[in-house]
């Protein structure tokens, strides 16, 4: 039960992670590489905002995400506007992306400096819970609920509201959602910003859960994203949910009954057993592309 | 039943000298035509001949050179939103209805800006097509393919439009589908909505038109009274040929 607790928790935040590349790439058929680097920079907000100027645990949290939404708009206007109207803007962006995510960590790296950095022991809230047999301090269940809560606040936006409803459009037809007098454009930079509130989210959380903020961060967990959206279903955020705790479960798992040496090995092998049974994921669907 | 509310408010559309351009060549070869408030105007032509990509410049899907004017202001520089938001508003060809969306979610997503009137266009649209009130909770990809004109021209109908551009609607439908859509433009236009009506079937539009604009190889060649085109010779013999046979 405690591995089942403690691989929820995980997973969570895999999650949530997730979740950002999957909005953007569901609506926009985009792949945002620079997401990791969001990530990392979420993390560090959070610190400056919880450490350098002493605030609130929560207002690092929100201040997080803040900075992670401006961020998002940025990455879109610098990576991937400029290359909207080209043949090949797909690629293009995905270049230009991995270029800015460069350009980020080096940032990041200027800025903060290439050392591990940690929040004060005394800065986290005290106190463990007792859960059915599984114990589960404060700190974590806090992160939990707020990772859980994000996940289906964006569930519900992208299924009942008008913002959601225009991301469906253009997901599906963005000539068709043009003609509707959609915002197109404004439409494209909110996803960029939800997604990547998502993402410093999951770098702020992440940071909170271990204790460890350094600028590399976000390359460990870049690839595990991936992998997510693809066993969850390119583009699904319900799917995208249910990959990043499955693989948070799978991981905890295997370091707790087979060997921390072989987490990644039996994670990703799941990955190809995902998909050799259900290539289009887990909710993914059956798509035929129109030539 | 006025499906959206919009008597009274026809505009009319004005375009000079447009040209567009598809890497170099010209699709749109310097077209002019007028459409004056509350009339039904067709463009006809055969396959190719730039009656589609007219009215995706008209709309802002692709750039243009050209002055439009809608209701005597120049349009041509703004974007395809802000065109939809002050009347412009296209059925496109193939319908384009959102098909994994449910019914309700297209006709929504018409009232894109028309969020006040969106109740009272909702009561409009299913008071006109029962059908869609009947199907709104499903997707719109299960309609049949009238039925989707239907939403098409029910979700156009939403945005509140003073200018209707149709392209094709009666591509694709069986003979009695036709009819009702051609009804539907006519009740539309009379209730005070401009309409410039794209159709590969000229019969049906010069019919139902008051002018009309022949289109060859991006180029207007001909242009006059729907009535007098529907009799001109040329014009039989170019559009009208299997009637004629």
């Amino acid at each position: 039960m405690q591995q089942v607790v403690n691989g929820v928790f995980l997973g969570s935040i895999y999650a949530l992670f997730a979740m950002g590349y999957t909005l953007v790439f569901g609506v926009l058929h985009q792949l945002n590489l620079a997401h990791q680097a969001v990530f990392m920079l979420g993390a560090f907000a959070g610190w400056f905002i919880g450490v350098t100027l002493g605030m609130p645990l929560w207002a690092a949290v929100i201040g997080a995400i803040a900075a992670g939404a401006l961020l998002g708009l940025g990455i879109e206007r610098v990576a991937f506007a400029p290359l909207r109207n080209r043949p090949d803007s797909h690629f293009a962006g995905l270049i230009s992306s991995i270029a800015l995510s460069i350009i980020l960590v080096a940032v990041g790296l200027g800025v903060f400096g290439p050392d591990t950095v940690r929040f004060p022991p005394d800065a986290f809230p005290g106190g463990r819970l007792v859960v059915a047999g599984a114990s589960i301090s404060v700190l974590q269940l806090a992160i939990l609920i707020v990772a859980v809560g994000l996940m289906l606040g964006l569930d519900w936006m992208v299924r009942s509201t008008r913002l959601g409803r225009a991301m469906r459009a253009i997901a599906e037809n963005d000539r068709a959602a043009r003609l509707l007098g959609v915002d197109v454009e404004r439409v494209t930079m909110a996803t960029y910003m939800l997604s990547s509130a998502l993402g410093a989210a999951a770098g702020v959380l992440f940071a909170l859960a271990f204790n460890s903020i350094r600028v590399e961060m976000g390359l460990g967990i870049e690839l595990k994203g991936l992998a997510v959206i693809i066993v969850g279903g390119l583009g699904s955020v319900p799917g995208a949910m249910i990959g990043g705790i499955l693989l948070g479960l799978v991981e905890v798992g295997t370091v707790a009954f087979i060997g921390s040496s072989w987490r990644d090995a039996i994670a990703f092998t799941l990955l190809f057993a995902v998909l050799l049974l259900r290539p289009q994921g887990l909710l993914g669907r059956v798509r035929v592309r129109e030539v | 039943m006025s499906g959206g509310g919009t008597a009274g408010r026809a505009a009319s559309l004005v375009v000079s000298d447009l040209h567009v351009a598809y890497g170099g060549v010209e699709a749109v070869r310097g077209v002019s035509l007028e459409v004056p408030a509350g009339s039904l105007v067709t463009l006809i032509g055969a396959n190719g001949a730039g009656k589609s990509t007219t009215l995706a410049a008209l709309s802002g899907l692709v750039r243009a050179r050209g002055q439009i004017l809608l209701d005597g202001t120049e349009i041509s520089r703004w974007r395809s939103s802000r065109r939809v938001a002050e009347g412009l508003v296209q059925v496109p060809e193939g319908r384009e209805v959102l098909a994994t969306l449910t019914v309700e979610d297209n006709l929504r997503l018409g009232a894109w800006h028309q969020r006040d009137h969106l109740a009272a266009g909702l009561d409009g649209v299913f008071a006109r097509f029962p059908i869609l009130a009947e199907r709104r909770e499903l997707s719109a990809g299960s309609l049949s393919g009238g039925e989707q004109q239907m939403l098409a021209i029910a979700r156009a109908l939403l945005a509140r439009p003073r200018v209707l551009l149709m392209d094709e609607p009666s591509m694709g439908l069986a003979p009695q589908i036709v009819d009702q859509v051609f009804a539907v433009i006519d009740a539309i236009r009379h209730e005070g909505t401009t309409v410039l009506l794209v159709e590969q079937n000229a019969h049906r539009a010069l019919s139902a038109a008051d002018t009309a604009y022949v289109m060859e190889t991006g180029e207007i060649v001909m242009e006059g009274p729907a009535g007098e085109l529907l009799a001109n010779p040329r014009v039989v013999e170019a559009y009208l040929g299997e009637l004629s046979a």
